[in-house]
């Protein structure tokens, strides 16, 4: 949250660049937080209801004021709705962004997605056969397209199931078959999760939250999970390979370009637009040495890992990197771009780019990118982007050196650089040496000091041989740290400091964007099909430690419903509801097999972590030990 | 019993009502050589600068004397204090006893030696008298010189701007004020009223006026003529204690009071802007002539007086104005030196619109200066007044939406 | 009498004792025309953030003696015994500020009021809903707060009630004196405000 101090970051370029702002006149989301303080308590607990006119009303947690809504809901059942709405939210995000890559992938079949392709004809062979479509005597583009149509086909009703809950080990799916949560279609889940809080709908905190559960389902083993795949047929599976990140990847002596939002179909064609001789001759023209192309949140962290281009930051760095001075241009698509970075250009010579016709910003230029002219478009930006290289106002002020990192572990990557399947992880594991793995993802959020949650939890999690895989927020948050060069093996314990050392991996493998979370489901369930158990038998859990979004909610019940246990560092708004509480940190343990746990204190949840994990390992008769 | 109270200034007031709220039937006498009814004396710069009507200044009625059944004694001086006798001698040779004594005196302007001092349309800025004078010189005068960048001069400076007369402030220090703000404040305030239209010499003292029965130029030691046809002197106030006998009642600056504002002489009281308390910021003694501490202190020695002893902890500098758009709150120690092993905090700064820095010591709040959004100053007053220790840290005290419910835990 | 008294431990910093306090002192009192009127009224009550960013409704205790009223420059500050109510002359009072640097609690702001003197920024304090009371209502903040921080009752009743509870607590101590939900709020706020300062 805001100091004076301007110490809101364990993050050197966090704490200048905002020092630099405040020097500015730049209002930051640190002070935007603070003066919100303090936030409503009703709402913080998940007791106000606003689903209806007939409202809004609150629920006083201290019994003596009204105990129900208007409509007669009471704390359980207003609580539930609400959390169950985000996971709504969430799932239709993820699955938007889905939504447009099978888009695309129809547009480079019927040849109207002008400059896009299909990358890794592999791949596409391989994700057709799962959904039933012929390969056999047809083209790369012929697959293309009526992959496209059954992937579009997961999106409705017409189907029991979406297709890739499949790949969910066969223990996997017999629990949600036992409970009802096998997602029949992605819009039909979010559809129904937003009739069932209707007012007079589902009004069984139990069923709303099941019902929650199964939505989340259909973001993870659908929406998410197709975008990634989508990505991977268009643009390539990533490979590791060298990267850098922090604000010290601004160049003073090239336009920068920045690209923000989630989504590589606009980022893939900036990059190429990047790339093009016109446009660096205009460039070298303007006096600039090149175009330099980096990215911020998920969108920079797809083209790390399919390029190793460099990332400047994550969510709590958007508006401060502006401060540089350095940004010729931010581009944005959506998701997670605050309202307010187009304010914080107008203090700088940063042109501010929207591309989405669903994402219309304050103070920025529209340039509506679709499938058919994405490619001219991205020329048309990078083109006024090297233009405004003229407009920089002195000397750029970037006050980091860049630090390296290796990005691009894709499961393919991983089972590759494991020599081809998870034998020798899984070896590792019953051996001891790494005692198991932890995905740690999600946001930040100006509630805990930036980075600190990421880069503790990282540390002590290494130090004790537990292998952590990050991706979104965090990924940045740990490259930024040091965790991701061969040096940082020495940060680890000695089990796993051998096990990297052997497979040649750092201690931390960077898997990707928020939608690439999807990756650590196909690899727990890997995982699990090599032992022959369900994923909640693995010694593996999952972390968000300082996350804030809705997505983030649906991807932490995705997780839970998928078998991983799950910690959280900030609390989403429940409190009003300890039935509710009590059913999330511990009775869904009896229902899927896993539970949440919220922890702000990261030492404190590397220890929960730790000894979950331990627990897993001796109910599997492995070694274990108890963490104190 | 009988009070014998000198002064008719707030603290004067604020005795003979406390000592009246105790002790119905005492004898309460005041001595006060203006005969205007108790007035407000911070308003008179209000006067000045138009804001206010000069007859807004009364804060008492006219009839305070008589619903106090308090005995005045108005338009008359102390020659003398018979410590003996129990006696204050009047400059006209009265002689008023006593059983028990406030010196409640006040301070007078700090006289300037200058040539030609005597020429009309220069004046001091202490009585509503002054106020009155200077607003009917107001008529017919374009052009104002100002000694003295301190409370007194820096509020003329304002009042004068504000009424549209060109301005020129003569300051020792480089910006004004420098009593009470650090240097980052005193230059957004200089820059406020340079902005509109101030005129600011440093370092240039007045040896002469000249004129031909009123003032038409100041004279510099270095020998520069300065136009002007209004003149408002500034230089500080003394405290007024040249009838108290140094043998009998200690004194230093002011009239040195305990922590129940009696004097080293039994019987006998001090309060208000001649009286010397310990300042609690600075940990010694100090004269602090503000307005409130002399109705705080006056109110206590009343108390003491009829008997009930009440313990006075200290004086403690503060100041509140508005300067065109800026508003500015200072309290206690601003400028600490070097080595008396303060930690200052700082947040806002020119060109943000708002200023605050805050002078901690030993876990404890000393000082603050607040430049806009002062309306919660009190509670940092409060914090230094009361000496308490800061169990949160120091930065939560600058942050926008700092408040009072941040101190309960 | 009755006061309005403070129960900080209950307030969830929903600030809706604001908006009804601003209404109430505004011309035509209902929120949505309120908030269009020029001048703006505004709260005399203040819910501010506590230590760990809880709620804290912060209004004038009308103090006794007032160190507003002591402090005033012109006079205008005045006690009304009959109601025990600290109260600004506006026509008096000429917007120096020194009551707001004496006030230890920071709950006087100075704007144009709608009911007050026409362009002019005057000392704004909490009047004990004189107006209301006098017509047989309580005070807007207390009419509006559902979780019970702020009530309107003789002080006696109130200590009695809270002596009760601290009683009850100290006898079985397994009936928590605060709900369990508000301690799992309070204390993950309390956390992340300590993470922030380490």
């Amino acid at each position: 949250m805001f100091d004076p101090r301007d110490n809101v970051s364990v993050t050197q370029d966090a704490n200048r660049l905002l020092a630099k702002a405040r020097q500015d006149g730049i209002e930051t989301v640190w002070q935007r937080h603070e003066a919100q303080q303090p936030q409503c308590g009703f709402c913080d607990m998940g007791l106000s209801c606003r689903i209806c006119v007939m409202g809004p009303c609150r629920v006083d947690p201290f019994g003596q004021g009204p105990q129900s809504g208007v409509c007669g809901a009471d704390a359980d059942i207003i609580v539930a709705r609400n959390l169950c709405r985000m996971i709504a939210a969430g799932a239709a995000s993820h699955s938007d962004h889905g939504r447009d890559l099978v888009e695309v992938l129809a547009g480079v079949a019927d040849g109207s997605a002008v400059g896009y392709q299909i990358r890794d004809e592999a791949k596409l062979k391989r994700l057709a056969k799962e959904y039933g479509v012929a390969t056999a005597d047809k083209t790369a583009l012929a697959i293309a397209a009526d992959l496209a149509d059954a992937m579009m086909e997961d999106y409705g009703m017409r189907r029991k199931a979406i297709r890739l809950v499949e790949r969910a080990p066969k223990k996997r799916r017999a629990v949600w078959e036992k409970v009802g949560l096998i997602p029949r279609g992605i819009d039909r889940e979010t559809s129904e999760m937003m009739h069932r809080t209707h007012m007079g709908v589902d009004n069984n905190w139990q069923s709303l939250l099941l019902q929650g559960l199964r939505n989340a389902l259909s973001d993870g083993w659908g929406g998410s999970m197709i975008a990634t795949e989508v990505s991977d047929i268009l643009f390539g599976v990533p490979t590791p390979r060298p990267t850098a990140v922090n604000a010290g990847v601004l160049k003073a002596d090239q336009v920068n370009i920045v690209v923000h939002g989630h989504n590589p179909v606009v980022s893939e064609m900036v990059s190429a637009a990047c790339q093009s001789p016109e446009l660096l001759d205009l460039a070298r023209a303007k006096g600039a040495v090149g175009i330099n192309l980096v990215g911020v949140c998920c969108t920079g962290n797809e083209l790390l890992m399919r390029r190793g281009i460099a990332m400047a930051g994550n969510h709590l760095m958007t508006e401060l990197i502006l401060s540089t001075g350095a940004v010729e241009m931010m581009i944005v698509d959506y998701q997670c771009i605050m309202p307010s970075v187009g304010k914080v250009a107008c203090g700088y010579h940063t042109k501010m780019v929207s591309t989405s016709d669903k994402a219309k910003f304050p103070h920025m230029e529209h340039v509506e990118f679709h499938p058919h002219n994405a490619r001219e478009k991205a020329m048309t930006v990078v083109r006024a982007a090297v233009e405004n290289f003229a407009n920089r106002k002195g000397q750029p002020f970037i006050p980091v050196e860049p630090q390296a990192a290796v990005g691009g572990f894709s499961v393919e990557t991983i089972i590759g650089a494991l020599g081809g399947t998870p034998a020798p992880l899984i070896d590792a594991i019953k051996a001891g040496k790494i005692r198991g793995a932890v995905g740690i993802v999600g946001c930040n959020n100006p509630k805990i000091k930036h980075d600190y949650g990421h880069v503790t939890l990282t540390r002590r999690l290494i130090e004790n041989d537990i292998l952590v895989v990050d991706t979104g927020c965090v990924s940045v948050a740990t490259a930024k740290a040091g965790f991701k060069v061969p040096e940082a093996a020495a940060m680890a314990g000695p089990g796993l400091k051998e096990i990297c050392g052997a497979l040649g991996i750092p201690p931390v493998l960077h898997m990707g964007s928020c939608v690439d979370n999807v990756r650590i489901l196909v690899l727990v369930s890997a995982l699990a099909d090599a032992l022959g158990v369900d994923i909640c038998d693995l010694p593996v859990a999952g972390s968000a430690p300082e996350w804030y979004s809705e997505k983030a909610v649906t991807i932490g019940v995705y997780f839970v419903a998928s078998g991983v246990t799950t910690h959280l560092g900030p609390m989403p708004p429940i409190a009003g509801s300890m039935n509710v509480v009590n059913l999330l940190t511990e009775g869904l343990k009896d229902v899927v097999g896993a539970s949440f746990a919220v922890e702000p204190d990261p030492e404190k949840a590397a220890v929960f972590l730790r000894n979950t994990i331990e627990g897993k390992r001796k109910a599997l008769g492995l070694d274990w030990r108890a963490v104190v | 019993m009988q009070h014998v109270i000198i002064g008719n200034g707030i603290a004067g007031v604020c005795a003979a009502e406390a000592i009246r709220k105790l002790d119905a039937r005492a004898r309460i006498v005041m001595i006060g050589d203006e005969t205007f009814p108790p007035y407000s004396r911070p308003m008179i710069s209000h006067v000045l600068a138009g804001d206010q009507p000069h007859d807004k200044l009364p804060i008492r009625s006219t009839r305070f004397y008589e619903e106090l059944a308090v005995e005045p004694l108005l338009g008359r001086r102390v020659a003398a204090i018979a410590v003996d006798e129990g006696q204050v001698c009047l400059t006209d040779g009265t002689r008023v006893a006593y059983d028990r004594l406030l010196i409640a005196s006040g301070a007078d302007p700090r006289p300037l030696r200058a040539e030609g001092i005597e020429l009309g349309r220069i004046f001091y800025m202490r009585t509503q008298a002054h106020a009155r004078q200077q607003v009917a010189a107001l008529e017919g005068a374009r052009c104002a010189l100002v000694l003295g960048g301190g409370l007194v001069g820096f509020k003329a400076a304002y009042g004068l701007l504000r009424r549209g007369l060109a301005v020129t402030l003569l300051i020792s220090s480089g910006y004004p004020l420098s009593m009470q703000v650090d240097p980052t404040a005193g230059g957004m305030i200089l820059d406020e009223l340079v902005r509109h239209g101030l005129t600011v010499e440093v370092g240039v003292s007045v040896r002469a006026f000249e004129g031909n029965g009123t003032v038409q130029a100041a004279v510099t030691d270095a020998g520069t003529r300065l136009p002007c046809d209004l003149a408002i002197i500034g230089k500080g106030v003394l405290p007024a204690r040249g009838f108290v006998p140094a043998d009998r009642i200690a004194v230093d600056l002011g009239i040195m009071v305990d922590d129940h504002l009696q004097t080293s002489a039994a019987d006998i009281y001090a309060a208000g802007d001649v009286a010397e308390a310990v300042d609690l910021a600075r940990g010694c003694r100090w004269v602090n002539a503000l307005w409130p501490e002399a109705a705080a202190q006056g109110r206590v020695a009343g108390f003491n007086m009829a008997g009930r002893p009440v313990v006075y902890p200290g004086s403690l500098s503060r100041n509140v104005m508005r300067i065109f758009d800026l508003d500015v709150l200072t309290v206690g120690i601003a400028n600490p030196g070097r080595d008396e092993g303060c930690r200052i905090v700082t947040d806002g700064g020119p060109g943000l619109g708002y200023y605050r820095r805050l002078v901690l010591k030993d876990q404890r709040l000393v000082g603050a200066v607040l430049i806009n959004r002062i309306e919660q100053g009190g509670v940092l007053r409060a914090l230094i007044d009361n000496r308490t220790p800061l169990r949160l840290p120091p930065e939560r005290l600058l942050a926008p939406n700092f408040n009072f419910g941040r101190l309960l835990f | 009498m009755k006061q309005v008294i403070v129960h900080p431990e209950r307030c969830v910093g929903c600030m809706q004792c604001m908006l009804a306090c601003a209404t109430a002192h505004s011309r035509s009192g209902t929120l949505l025309a309120a908030c269009q009127e020029r001048p703006r009224p505004n709260p005399r009550i203040h819910v501010g953030a506590g230590r760990f960013n809880e709620g804290f409704p912060n209004r004038c205790r009308h103090c006794d003696p007032a160190p507003c009223q002591m402090a005033c420059l012109a006079g205008a500050i005045y006690r009304r015994e009959s109601t025990a109510t600290v109260l600004v002359n506006p026509d008096r009072c000429i917007n120096c500020a020194s009551c707001a640097m004496a006030c230890p609690y920071g709950v006087i702001r100075f704007h144009e009021d709608p009911l007050g003197p026409a362009g002019w920024a005057i000392a704004i304090k909490c009047d004990n809903c004189g107006a209301r009371v006098a017509k047989g209502l309580i005070p807007a903040c207390v009419e509006t707060c559902k979780t019970g921080a702020l009530t309107y009752e003789e002080m006696d009743d109130a200590m009695a009630r809270k002596t009760r509870a601290v009683a009850r607590s100290l006898s079985a101590p397994d009936r928590p004196a605060m709900p369990a939900g508000v301690v799992l709020l309070t204390s993950i706020k309390q956390a992340e405000m300590q993470l922030g300062e380490r």
